[in-house]
């Protein structure tokens, strides 16, 4: 097999901006004109690198002698020589190169999405989220049917999907080069549709399991798709440092989550709990066996160990006065 | 629906300069023109009146004001508790001071409190002041309905006052034993005396109503000389444990009253196709409503009955408790599916009894949820929320609510709530579990 060599220059923003082919055993790269790849970077020597093949095939920059010296790609600490088989990436001067042997594998294909998929799905998707969420409002209705019941929240929900995808779209259309509309559409309808049933299961568990922790819990979940959410908007977008956008993004979700669980826990301090249990189902719902009034009346006297604490603590700063109305 | 409130007679405003009080004398008991006897029944009274002012101890100013009336010669007077409240709770924040009609200050010390009839007995630190002596009829309420009688305070702080009225007996249907005077009752104569025409106590100024017109209430003499009875034998009270003092009475007041509601016993009610427990005893008054007539027409049909002890026990200025309230409200959907029947109950549960906010007297409620079947041949299952909050400063005392909500139909339910208020664990769980126990179907 002929060796052939690929050395990559990129640009600051990290695209390639020249790419040469090499196919002699040797490449030499620096600034003067009789170099295989010329580099146009006044940090760099007119000899600075050579690259050639290692005893075991492999292929190795070598600098020669220079002032500013040889770097990995993402390394402090200046090296003599770089070994270029596993990690292709390096640096010069304030230059960064990459030299791909003609043998190094590259990622398979990946499949493509075939055109217009992404709004197919979205015209779908919404029409799904908006039949669940009207139907779920005529099951939660009761009183008389009116346009204004029935079509607010519709439109508030459009309105509120429309401005976030725009917002995605733009940030899509100024880092990735792509609005990619469609795509942001139909990752926000999926996470609406997926907290909507979230809603709904945990209420309904909530009532099942006459247990209202998971209910006040639920927005924890919700959160999470939050989380996930962003994280498929930035995935779309494929942002450079994708690693450390997620973290910030996921830090924010998390804190969000956070600060709002700590509200409702001095809230509860203050507040007190609410005296229902919360959103009722018909009765075939109950998924608990019943218990006899021994057993409930025996669960209800913690109530008052937790009120007998609460009782010498001080009171809630800031606390409304009013213990009466 | 009428609203009950129990309104409480409290005064803040500048004070005002006393004149120096004409020489008492002893009204005669000749007949005479109804206003001269009202002009000698305020002669004989004003140097026994004292206005009781509790101050702030830092800045040395009234914060709230009431009266009193001298009934020994060794300066003991009565007033009401809620008059000296805030110094018997707190008493490094304020203290208490008198007022003399001859213009002279001095300081009060509180000897016995009787939280439950709202009385207090104070002794002056001036032996030489004349005092009131007890109606021997009102004692053993022989009063005849329609005497005149005459209530005597300093309304408002501004002066003196005497009122003439009617005593009208004791209030029916009431737990507490308070007599019905018709006359005009205003904030700050809290504690004044209330005389027959020859000057003796028949009762003590305590509250109004506000919806309605010179509707007020005198707590009976025999309750004032039963406790300063108490004063004179039993050991005074010592300040500083006045508030452990306040929650043995609650205590025991509670006690009582649950005794009396179980004494007074139980009948079952019909409510749609169930039955509930209602109580028998005749201060506990009941009323139903509908929205049968409400427009546009409901898509659920709601029956309520609501019943109430109409109790209430001044505690401090946060606290009025000692009430009980037992509801039934029978939903029935007349359009509405098993789903939004299930959504019209949620939201319709939500709303009744105190709110579970925490404060300075009480701490936030919390809240147990289950399934229940009392029995499960007879009676439907529920779904079942208890509800307490605590008493920071009574240790033991709670309010709790119990809500129960039927499970056996998908369109209809009964939903059904007790509300206790100062009430210990024990008898809350006692009426809790009758109160549960109780719903069954109607046979």
């Amino acid at each position: 097999m002929a060796a052939v060599m690929w050395i990559e220059v990129l640009a600051r923003d990290g695209d390639v901006r020249a790419r040469q082919r090499v196919d002699s055993e040797e490449a030499r790269i620096g600034r003067a004109f009789d170099n295989d790849v010329v580099v146009d970077d006044p940090h760099v020597a007119p000899h600075h690198l050579r690259v050639s093949r290692g005893e075991d095939g492999h292929l190795v920059a070598e600098d020669l002698d220079t002032l500013n010296g040889l770097y990995a790609e993402h390394g402090a600490q200046r090296v003599k020589r770089l070994s270029l088989a596993g990690q292709p990436g390096l640096r010069i001067g304030r230059t960064i190169l990459r030299v791909h042997d003609g043998a190094h594998a590259v990622a398979p294909e990946k499949p493509l999405t075939p055109p217009r998929a992404h709004a197919r799905w979205d015209v779908g998707l919404t029409i799904a989220l908006f039949l669940l969420i009207l139907f779920l409002n005529w099951l939660n209705l009761t009183t008389e049917a009116s346009a204004n019941v029935v079509l607010l929240p519709m439109i508030s929900l459009a309105t509120a999907l429309a401005a976030w995808t725009g917002l995605w779209a733009v940030l899509s259309r100024i880092f990735f080069g792509q609005a990619q509309f469609a795509l942001h559409l139909r990752i926000a309808v999926t996470a609406c549709i997926a907290i909507v049933l979230w809603d709904l299961l945990t209420e309904t568990l909530s009532f099942s399991f006459a247990w209202r922790t998971i209910a006040d819990h639920a927005a924890l979940g919700a959160w999470a798709i939050l989380g996930a959410t962003c994280y498929a908007h930035l995935a779309a977008i494929g942002p450079r440092h994708m690693k450390v956008v997620v973290s910030v993004v996921m830090a924010l979700v998390a804190s969000g989550a956070a600060m709002q669980a700590v509200t409702k826990s001095e809230l509860r301090e203050t507040l007190g709990q609410r005296a229902t249990l919360g959103d009722l189902r018909p009765p075939a719902f109950r998924m608990v066996p019943l218990a006899t009034a021994d057993e409930f009346f025996n669960e209800a006297a913690e109530t008052r160990a937790r009120v007998d604490r609460a009782r010498t603590k001080e009171p809630p700063p800031g606390s409304p006065l009013g213990d009466f109305d | 629906m009428r609203h009950l409130l129990f309104v409480v007679l409290f005064a803040a405003g500048a004070a005002i300069a006393q004149k120096p009080a004409a020489a008492p004398e002893g009204p005669s008991a000749a007949p005479l023109p109804l206003s001269s006897t009202a002009e000698r029944v305020y002669d004989y009274s004003k140097p026994r009146i004292v206005q009781i002012r509790t101050l702030l101890q830092a800045a040395g100013r009234q914060s709230s004001l009431g009266s009193g009336f001298v009934v020994s010669a060794d300066g003991y007077a009565v007033t009401n508790y809620h008059v000296v409240s805030r110094f018997a709770l707190d008493p490094r924040t304020y203290r208490l001071e008198y007022n003399a009609p001859d213009g002279t200050k001095g300081a009060l010390q509180l000897l016995a409190i009787d939280v439950a009839h709202d009385l207090a007995v104070v002794k002056i630190d001036r032996p030489d002041l004349p005092f009131f002596t007890f109606d021997a009829r009102a004692l053993e309420s022989r009063l005849p309905k329609g005497e005149r009688i005459y209530a005597m305070g300093n309304p408002l702080d501004l002066g003196f006052t005497i009122i003439e009225g009617t005593y009208n007996g004791l209030v029916d249907k009431s737990y507490d034993e308070r007599i019905h005077f018709s006359g005009a009752i205003n904030p700050g104569m809290s504690g004044g005396p209330v005389t027959a025409a020859d000057g003796r106590i028949v009762g003590v100024n305590v509250a109004k109503r506000v919806d309605g017109e010179n509707v007020g209430f005198l707590v009976p003499a025999r309750f004032a000389a039963a406790l300063l009875e108490r004063a004179r034998k039993g050991p005074p009270l010592v300040v500083d444990k006045a508030r452990e003092e306040v929650g043995r009475q609650l205590d025991g007041w509670q006690a009582a009253f649950y005794d009396a509601l179980k004494a007074g016993g139980f009948r079952s009610t019909t409510i749609g196709p169930y039955r509930g427990l209602e109580s028998s005893a005749p201060w506990v008054t009941c009323w139903a409503s509908t929205n049968a007539d409400q427009v546009p027409r409901p898509r659920t049909a709601v029956n309520t009955t609501r019943c109430t002890s109409a109790t209430g026990i001044f505690v401090s200025d946060r606290i009025l408790t000692g009430r009980i309230d037992l509801s039934y409200s029978y939903y029935k959907a007349i359009d509405l599916n098993a789903f939004q029947f299930a959504k019209e109950l949620s939201q319709r549960s939500g709303v009744a009894g105190f709110d579970g906010r925490a404060g300075k007297r009480l701490t936030a409620q919390e809240c147990r949820d289950d399934f229940v079947s009392t029995s499960r041949e007879s009676k439907p299952p529920l779904l079942a929320t208890w509800c307490m909050r605590a008493y920071r400063e009574f240790e033991g005392l709670y309010d709790a609510t119990l809500l129960v909500l039927t499970q056996d139909r998908d369109r209809e339910a009964l939903l059904a709530q007790l509300t206790m208020q100062g009430v210990s664990h024990a008898n809350a769980v006692a009426l809790g579990r009758r109160f549960l126990e109780a719903i069954e179907w109607q046979r």
